[in-house]
């Protein structure tokens, strides 16, 4: 009888401890400034075989399995293909400068940033053909978790973090993908306090006051793909500014009012809820609730960072922005019923419509914003020649430092129907989840490689880049702008 | 958004500073978001004035906001 009271209280004790010290994993507090270091474009090693002029940025978007095993094709495609960029042979991945991702592709996004080649051996039975969700499933029904999960501090995203930590990226921090240089990964999530997008980049956690170097990489995939409902958020602490600290060099003056309608002004409005520590924490979810397809992280680089410094500098000669846009639609059975339809159908349809709408418009906007400059530099040229011909006193006309020639290769399931053999229907009813068979893995492995191939800006892009290598002039089929539209 | 068009001039080729970021050089075009920004160049300090404060909108590529800075003589 005695043994019983203090077994139960034993029991009780622990339960107790353990619900008293079950708490997130906290990011720890930035004390010194230090703009040259921490995980940020500019600190990264290029790498051996990296070039900056042909500047090659990917973008992966959500989906669960079936976005990352996409982009996993994608990544094994530029990784057979051999090219020659300055006289030199290298292949389209080493080429890889920055990823863009959200979701379901953040899991290939950070475990190729963090080990690389390792990806092709390994990721296919760690992660793509393994049954996530019955193991995140697992750890749920486990009694010692029950305990930690009655603390308000450990939600079910911790335990998924955990999972992800221990099983697949081994326990690696920020630290060790910066070490390993380009490309720069941009893992993204949403903000819910502030409806915005936020990405796991040291310029962010500067704002937060916060070192990313040693933070779990597994947390910020966690964050990307919490998806709503079956998740909690990861929250994050917005710490003091370190000492010394300086805003990114664009958001000076950005937040004037009369700017309100400008994108900058969106930018900085974005960065000042970090910059206001009565925003004392974080709570951040699922990536493609702000961009499900990481399309405006690369639209910021381009508008004001790193790919418009190179831009202006003159160091980008092809810009190539890769979409990997996993999105499915299920076949329209709605507008051939008279009877309108249920709660859980208006619930499904309010969570997908906007989404899927802002990721078109996201990638309408890339095209569009290169398509403008390609149309500069061809209005320049001719009223350089103009000159030359009518005026040819006058002074010539000032350039850019370089002409870029920019590229946006899409590659989602709406072409599937271009490829020999291939039912669209087949991918496009593929379920959004962390749980697919080997057959579905494989055939997504597969289509990947063939849809981007058979882009018309693909095989511009190639044939511009062989036509470079062999010292020929550039293909007439392929003029500069038929990277965008062609 | 559209973009704006900058050109920094002086005499010999520097690097053009842009609220303290190096963002190219001296006489190119350098394209930009519309807005307020702190031009200067980069070291050596041989050159006046020490900084413009412009509000760059309503340019092109043909007609870009141009400022000049020029050789300080010591």
């Amino acid at each position: 009888m005695k043994n019983n009271a203090v077994r139960t209280f034993a029991l009780m004790l622990l339960v107790s401890l353990l619900i008293g010290c079950s708490h997130y994993t906290v990011n720890e507090q930035n004390r010194k400034f230090d703009s040259l270091s921490g995980y940020r474009f500019d600190t990264l090693s290029p790498g051996p075989k990296n070039s900056d002029s042909l500047f090659v940025c990917l973008m992966f978007s959500g989906g669960g399995t079936r976005a990352a095993a996409l982009s996993y094709g994608i990544m094994d495609a530029l990784r057979k293909k051999v090219i020659r960029v300055n006289g030199r042979e290298t292949r389209l991945l080493d080429e890889v400068d920055c990823i863009s991702s959200v979701s379901g592709g953040s899991f290939t996004a950070a475990y190729y940033g963090l080990f690389r080649e390792q990806l092709f051996d390994d990721f296919r039975t760690k992660f793509l053909e393994r049954d996530i969700e019955g193991a995140l499933f697992d750890s749920l029904f486990n009694p010692y978790n029950w305990a930690r999960l009655a603390s308000s501090y450990f939600g079910r995203i911790d335990l998924a973090a955990e999972l992800y930590d221990s099983d697949i990226f081994d326990a690696a921090n920020f630290e060790q993908l910066q070490k390993n240089g380009r490309p720069f990964v941009m893992l993204n999530a949403t903000n819910l306090g502030a409806d915005r997008r936020f990405d796991f980049t040291q310029d962010y956690f500067d704002a937060l006051g916060s070192r990313l170097d040693n933070y779990p990489v597994a947390r910020a995939v966690a964050a990307s793909s919490a998806f709503p409902y079956l998740l909690t958020p990861i929250s994050l602490k917005n710490y003091p500014l370190a000492q010394g600290y300086t805003a990114p060099w664009w958001y000076k003056n950005a937040l004037t009012p009369k700017n309100w309608i400008t994108d900058r002004f969106n930018a900085a409005k974005n960065l000042s809820v970090y910059l206001d520590k009565e925003n004392s924490y974080i709570h951040l979810m699922d990536g493609g609730l702000s961009d499900n397809i990481g399309a405006r992280a690369i639209l910021d680089a381009f508008d004001r960072g790193f790919i418009r410094t190179r831009i202006n500098q003159g160091t980008i000669k092809q810009l190539v922005l890769i979409v990997v846009n996993a999105r499915t639609q299920s076949e329209d059975q709605l507008s051939r019923h008279e009877v309108p339809p249920g709660l859980l159908t208006v619930s499904e349809k309010t969570a997908t419509i906007a989404m899927d709408n802002y990721s078109y418009d996201s990638v309408s906007k890339l095209r569009e914003a290169l398509y403008a400059r390609v149309q500069v530099q061809k209005d320049d040229k001719a009223y350089a020649a103009a000159l030359t011909k009518y005026c040819p006193q006058a002074p010539k006309p000032i350039s850019f430092a370089a002409d870029i020639d920019p590229y946006v290769i899409e590659i989602n399931f709406e072409a599937v129907n271009q490829i020999p053999g291939e039912n669209q229907r087949y991918y496009l009813d593929m379920p959004t989840s962390f749980k697919l068979n080997e057959e579905q893995v494989g055939k997504l492995l597969n289509i990947g490689p063939k849809l981007m191939q058979a882009t018309p800006q693909y095989e511009c892009l190639i044939k511009v880049l062989d036509a470079e290598a062999a010292g020929l002039p550039r293909p007439e089929v392929c003029p500069q702008g038929a990277g965008i539209f062609n | 958004m559209a973009k704006e068009y900058l050109v920094v001039s002086f005499p010999r080729t520097r690097r053009v500073l842009i609220n303290g970021q190096f963002s190219g050089t001296t006489n190119i075009i350098l394209e930009l978001e519309d807005g307020q920004y702190e031009v200067t160049l980069g070291p050596p300090k041989n050159f006046t004035p020490e900084k413009y404060d412009i509000d760059l909108h309503g340019t092109s590529s043909m007609n870009p906001m141009i400022v000049e800075f020029k050789v300080l003589k010591l």
